[in-house]
């Protein structure tokens, strides 16, 4: 599965929170998700910083993304 | 390579012109020239066939040549954003910081936050001291590129991977959360004076010697998405109201004292057999690990690396080993 593009609706509701649900035992993923949970930047920018990490981390994270739609 | 040679040996490497990182105490590292390296003061290592302390005689060398491009800075305190902003795409940056200097101070509280810090993501460690000089010795970090000490600001090998390949960082950490009460924190700071214990407010330090846990053999666990990082303890006052850690807390994380570990050894054995060592080609572990599990000595498996005054993955770690990762 490929990484949604940035306008999919799912990175606004992972940027809302929904991104706590992922399940990962990935150490960058879950200090990211600890990061933005404590930030409060606004969502637009929590979106595109979400979409960024998964489209750098790709290769690694087939089971993270394949959740990304769904949470 | 990633293991202890002479000093005369790891100064031919450099002058053949490898890409190094070095660690060992500071006479060692002050004798070698100028080159492609970065290095930081430690003199405590674990070596596959046990932990050790090395005189100046040795120090620990890793090739990141071997790993792939390597490109060699110092960034200052106030710069720190840069370690991974200069970064390559594709790759990951080395970094060593002195403990106890501003930049370590920073880094600590601030690194999670830097723009690109998940992207391209900074791994390393703390340059220390021996226990022994704890206070009269500042650590130091060099930059190989003209041979220069320094005791504040970041050394970073910037190494930059083929395209086919990616650099994942990972960590062992022995310690879980208990069972007990809940702590949170109201600052970032690594000398909290009170805290929330189950959301109510009281003084950390009459906590902690309630507890009995005064002595800091065991580290706070906080809660990251489901990763457990400590937090240890390096001083409680009891007649100051404070107590000093080696990493800050952050408000919005929850946090639990760890359960002991009786045989660090044999858990480290137990955890790093699980780890497949194919890729591994950087590693540390912590002096409180080595200090506590009384592993000088004693082999625990996996890569060999400095054992040192905190960890880096991402963020500052205390008590952890960490490793990068390359396939």
């Amino acid at each position: 599965m490929t990484v949604p593009p940035l306008h999919h609706p799912c990175w606004q509701r992972l940027a809302g929170g929904a991104l706590s649900r992922l399940k990962t035992q990935h150490l960058g993923t879950q200090l990211m998700t600890k990061r933005l949970e404590r930030s409060s930047q606004p969502l637009p920018l929590k979106a595109a910083e979400i979409h960024a990490f998964f489209a750098k981390w790709e290769r690694a994270l087939a089971a993270e993304i394949q959740q990304l739609t769904s949470l | 390579m990633n293991q202890l040679v002479s000093v005369d040996a790891a100064a031919q490497l450099i002058r053949g012109g490898a890409a190094l990182c070095i660690a060992g105490r500071e006479a060692a590292l002050d004798r070698l020239p100028a080159g492609r390296w970065i290095g930081g003061t430690i003199p405590y290592f674990m070596l596959p066939e046990g932990g050790t302390v090395v005189a100046d005689d040795r120090v620990f060398v890793a090739d990141l040549g071997a790993i792939g491009s390597v490109s060699v800075t110092h960034v200052g305190a106030d710069a720190l954003a840069d370690i991974s902003a200069r970064a390559p795409d594709n790759g990951f940056a080395y970094t060593i910081l002195p403990a106890g200097s501003a930049a370590h101070a920073r880094f600590a509280a601030e690194a999670a936050s830097y723009p690109d810090a998940f992207l391209r993501p900074a791994v390393g460690w703390i340059a220390g001291v021996h226990l022994d000089d704890l206070g009269r010795v500042r650590p130091k970090v060099y930059d190989g590129r003209s041979a220069t000490k320094h005791d504040d600001g970041a050394v970073v090998a910037h190494v930059s991977l083929r395209a086919d390949q990616l650099a994942t960082l990972e960590i062992v950490n022995l310690f879980e959360p208990d069972d007990g009460d809940v702590l949170t924190f109201d600052t970032t700071t690594f000398q909290p004076g009170s805290c929330r214990v189950n959301g109510e407010a009281t003084s950390f330090a009459a906590y902690v010697a309630a507890r009995g846990l005064a002595g800091g053999r065991v580290p706070l666990v906080g809660d990251f998405a489901g990763a457990h990082i400590n937090v240890s303890l390096q001083r409680v006052d009891t007649e100051r109201d404070v107590v000093d850690l080696y990493a800050p807390v952050f408000p919005g994380v929850e946090y639990r004292f760890a359960r002991p570990i009786g045989d660090y050894a044999g858990a480290f054995r137990r955890r790093l057999a699980d780890v497949d060592p194919q890729g591994v080609v950087l590693g540390c572990n912590c002096v409180l690990n080595f200090m506590h599990g009384q592993l000088e000595g004693h082999a625990i498996g996996g890569i060999g690396g400095p054992v040192t005054f905190g960890e880096i993955a991402y963020q500052l770690l205390n008590q952890t080993m960490v490793m990068v990762r390359v396939g």
